[in-house]
């Protein structure tokens, strides 16, 4: 007989079988009303949707989690912004897609980098020829 | 820090009822609790609404913040269990007077 | 999850000398998105001068010392000094400075994401606590430490203010019907821990031996302590690829 844990394997891909309908969304001429209320509402406001049972795991921190937490908050702490923004942009601004698929604190860091360029604090240039900058340099370090 | 506030309506053991306003952008006046009746259990303390400090509108006037407590029974339709509570937390301007 | 080893054209002997260079770095793949555009974050704001370094240096420090031990301090004494538990209802914060944890710190006037709102929610046999924040991950960070991967996820944010018995009986707490219980949804910005009724079977135990059985489960509301309790159920543990390294000894959050 298989181990628990294979079974657990067999039943997760046996639930996702079934037929779905695709019904593509490329700006619709119109929305029911209770489409409207169902896109608006805040994406992070989840409480009392259903949901199955699953084993609850805990979760190593990764480094530049641990970094992203600190910079996050020492940006709070140094008046660049507050936690209620960071709430605000990483829970809700960036859309339900991002936020069930982006990682738990890669929404943080997304956040703190939409607030930086929205306040002005940086150019949106100026972070992308960062990103390619630190990504140059990751590559050098690793040949 | 402004120092403006909105004087507070409610105390401990009032009745209040969750205001629905329309929901866009942003709130943290869950869907769950949207027009359910509930007590003041607690006056927390002053502050900015969230829909305020999420654009960080220092200057708006603070408002008092309440943990309401609700019957489970209340809330969720066919909850089970006759006296399990829920408690949240909301600003004044989200809570109004409920009858009886 | 691991990575493939592209070596579909030559052997695993790196000192062949064939003209190949395999790094002795991580390979770039495992070096994220997140993390180049963390490094970017962090390097563009120190230039601009929003912080320093130094800040980044010392939010860190607190942020690695802080951990579930403070609010087992917490309970012990509560349950041993009834004045003590007292002020632990009617002045959270200034009880937390009584077991050494200031909710001020490290900024001097609280951390960003905790403010300083502590709520302790008592326990009785009749009235059981526990604690999820449906919006967020909010949670008393400066008491507890940094929350269970468990606690921020969607799943037990859906489920437990609406099915909280259920939820409980997954982490093998199952409560008569007569036990009201209470879900706290922490929403705004007072935190919440669970001060649970001192159990059976401790009577003339020291502080030390009862903040043993207070656990990180037992102060969200998850667990009941117990004599013999000293630590959580243990749950499968999703490793990180590039961890925080530390210096041997426990990590300071899982």
């Amino acid at each position: 007989m298989p181990t628990k844990e294979a079974l657990d394997g067999y039943y997760a891909v046996g639930a996702r079988l079934g037929p779905i309908k695709h019904e593509q969304n490329d700006w619709p001429y119109e929305i029911t009303r209770a489409e409207f209320a169902a896109y608006m509402v805040p994406p992070h406001d989840v409480g009392g949707q259903p949901d199955a049972p699953v084993r609850y795991e805990e979760k190593q921190e990764e480094l530049w989690e641990l970094n992203t937490y600190v910079t996050c908050e020492v940006l709070g702490w140094r008046g660049i912004w507050n936690s209620e923004e960071r709430r605000r942009l990483g829970n809700n601004d960036l859309g339900a897609t991002l936020y069930y698929g982006f990682p738990y604190y890669g929404r943080w860091i997304w956040a703190a980098a939409r607030m930086l360029i929205d306040k002005n604090h940086i150019t949106l240039i100026e972070l992308l020829e960062k990103v390619a900058e630190v990504k140059a340099r990751q590559q050098k370090g690793a040949a | 820090m402004s120092g403006n506030s909105v004087p507070a309506r409610f105390n401990v053991g009032d009745r209040v009822r969750v205001r629905d306003l329309p929901n866009l952008f942003y709130t943290r006046t869950q869907m769950y609790v949207r027009g359910a009746t509930g007590v003041v259990a607690e006056r927390t303390y002053e502050d900015l609404i969230p829909e305020d400090e999420a654009w960080n509108r220092d200057g708006a006037p603070r408002e008092q913040f309440y943990i309401v407590r609700f019957r489970q029974k209340d809330l969720w339709s066919g909850y089970p269990f006759e006296t399990d509570t829920l408690q949240t937390e909301l600003p004044d301007r989200w809570l109004e007077p409920a009858g009886g | 999850m691991s990575h493939d080893h592209d070596h579909d054209d030559h052997d695993h002997d790196h000192d062949h000398g064939d003209g190949h260079v395999h790094p002795a770095a991580p390979m770039v793949e495992e070096i994220t998105d997140f993390e180049v555009l963390e490094i970017a974050v962090c390097e563009l704001a120190i230039e601009k001068g929003l912080f320093t370094a130094e800040d980044h240096r010392r939010f860190t420090e607190w942020a690695e010392q802080i951990g579930p031990a403070a609010g087992s301090r917490l309970v012990a004494k509560a349950w041993t000094d009834p004045a003590y538990k007292a002020r632990v209802l009617s002045d959270p914060v200034g009880a937390c400075k009584e077991i050494g944890i200031d909710w001020a710190e490290p900024t001097g006037s609280g951390t960003p994401s905790d403010y300083m709102n502590l709520r302790v929610l008592e326990d009785t046999p009749t009235l059981h606590h526990v604690i999820v924040c449906t919006l967020c991950s909010c949670y008393p960070r400066p008491l507890l430490g940094h929350s269970p991967y468990w606690y921020r996820s969607p799943n037990y944010r859906r489920r437990l203010i609406r099915w909280p018995r259920q939820v409980l009986a997954e982490f093998g707490l199952v409560l008569p019907p007569e036990v009201e219980v209470r879900v706290e949804d922490s929403n705004q910005k007072c935190r919440f821990m669970v001060l649970p009724v001192r159990p059976e079977g401790t009577d003339g135990w020291t502080e030390e031996q009862l903040a043993e059985i207070v656990t990180r489960d037992t102060m969200i509301g998850v667990a009941l302590p117990r004599p013999g309790r000293t630590a959580d159920d243990v749950r499968p543990v999703h490793k990180a690829r590039r961890p925080v390294p530390h210096e041997g000894g426990a990590e300071a959050h899982p």
